[in-house]
């Protein structure tokens, strides 16, 4: 380990009072409450981590949460620092973070708008990317069963040649 | 001069060069690019793809559609002027193929276009498509 992720996490852990995880050389966890958010990306545009790789959303069926990952990568440092936050899976709502990151968050907010059903606040443009005239539950859901709506719509069991789909 | 059989001499009234306009999703156009290159150069046979569906006799529809493109492959067809043939190319086009069960993906694109004639194969043989061309030639004076 060098001495820049260390130094980094004693930072954080100051400011925010939380502890991250160095996951490996370059790379730093940390895992945030969602109201702390918009302040911990805003501190960390400040400090040089100007790129926003990802943002992407795991879906923890069981804890009834979404645990929303930012992927923020630094020119200056080269390194990754990956922030996490969990909102209520029911009603996902979080802060966009689009005024911070500029276009690149606002597509990335829009395909997890359309794929999870999460609403960003303060993203201007949330309108469907691929999903045209879309009237199901937001696909990526685990609870979305999505064989089970494809043969709802598009196949017939009682047509002889299409009742192989239902095995 | 070469005497020529009835067949022929209607044929040779007939036939004029299929213009084609490609609509080609994910794979679609990597199963047409033989067709385009040297060994099946289908030039020799006047087929040409031209850019804007106004031109074209012939639409060819390979890959999967979603939702969203096949509301543009429809546009694209109402622009064609008559007599218009939609060739569909694959076993996406006919069942969804690998994409069966997909949620954002049509299964049988003759729910939502004319289709014309099925290619099947995954991809379909140049052989195959040539043959098909050859069948709009047959059949041009039915579509007028």
């Amino acid at each position: 380990m060098t001495k820049k992720e260390i130094k980094l996490l004693d930072e954080i852990n100051n400011k925010f009072k939380i502890d991250g995880r160095i996951q490996r050389e370059h790379r730093i966890w940390v895992s945030i409450n969602v109201n702390k958010l918009i302040e911990i990306c805003k501190w960390l545009k400040e400090k040089g981590f100007v790129h926003l790789s990802a943002i992407s959303v795991t879906d923890w069926l069981e804890k009834k949460e979404y645990e929303l990952t930012y992927h923020l990568w630094s020119y200056d440092n080269k390194m990754l620092v990956t922030v996490k936050t969990n909102i209520n899976r029911n009603t996902p709502t979080v802060e966009s973070v689009s005024p911070i990151w500029g276009e690149s968050a606002q597509i990335h907010e829009r395909e997890l708008h359309e794929l999870f059903g999460v609403k960003f606040k303060g993203n201007k443009d949330l309108l469907p990317l691929f999903l045209e005239n879309w009237q199901g539950p937001a696909p990526f859901r685990k609870d979305f069963d999505w064989r089970d709506y494809v043969r709802e719509k598009f196949y017939d069991k009682k047509n002889e040649r299409e009742k192989v789909y239902y095995d | 001069m070469v005497k020529r059989s009835e067949k022929a001499k209607t044929m040779r009234k007939l036939i004029k060069a299929i213009w084609i306009f490609n609509w080609f999703n994910s794979c679609g156009f990597a199963e047409l690019v033989p067709l385009v290159g040297s060994r099946w150069d289908m030039e020799r046979f006047g087929m040409i793809i031209v850019g804007n569906p106004r031109h074209a006799d012939v639409l060819f529809i390979a890959g999967y559609q979603t939702h969203k493109s096949i509301e543009r492959a429809k546009r694209i067809y109402e622009q064609m002027a008559e007599p218009r043939v939609v060739i569909a190319l694959g076993s996406c086009t006919m069942t969804g193929g690998m994409y069966w069960d997909s949620y954002n993906t049509i299964k049988k694109l003759d729910d939502y276009l004319p289709v014309t004639m099925y290619i099947p194969g995954c991809p379909p043989r140049p052989e195959a498509v040539f043959e098909a061309c050859e069948k709009i030639f047959e059949h041009v004076k039915e579509l007028e």
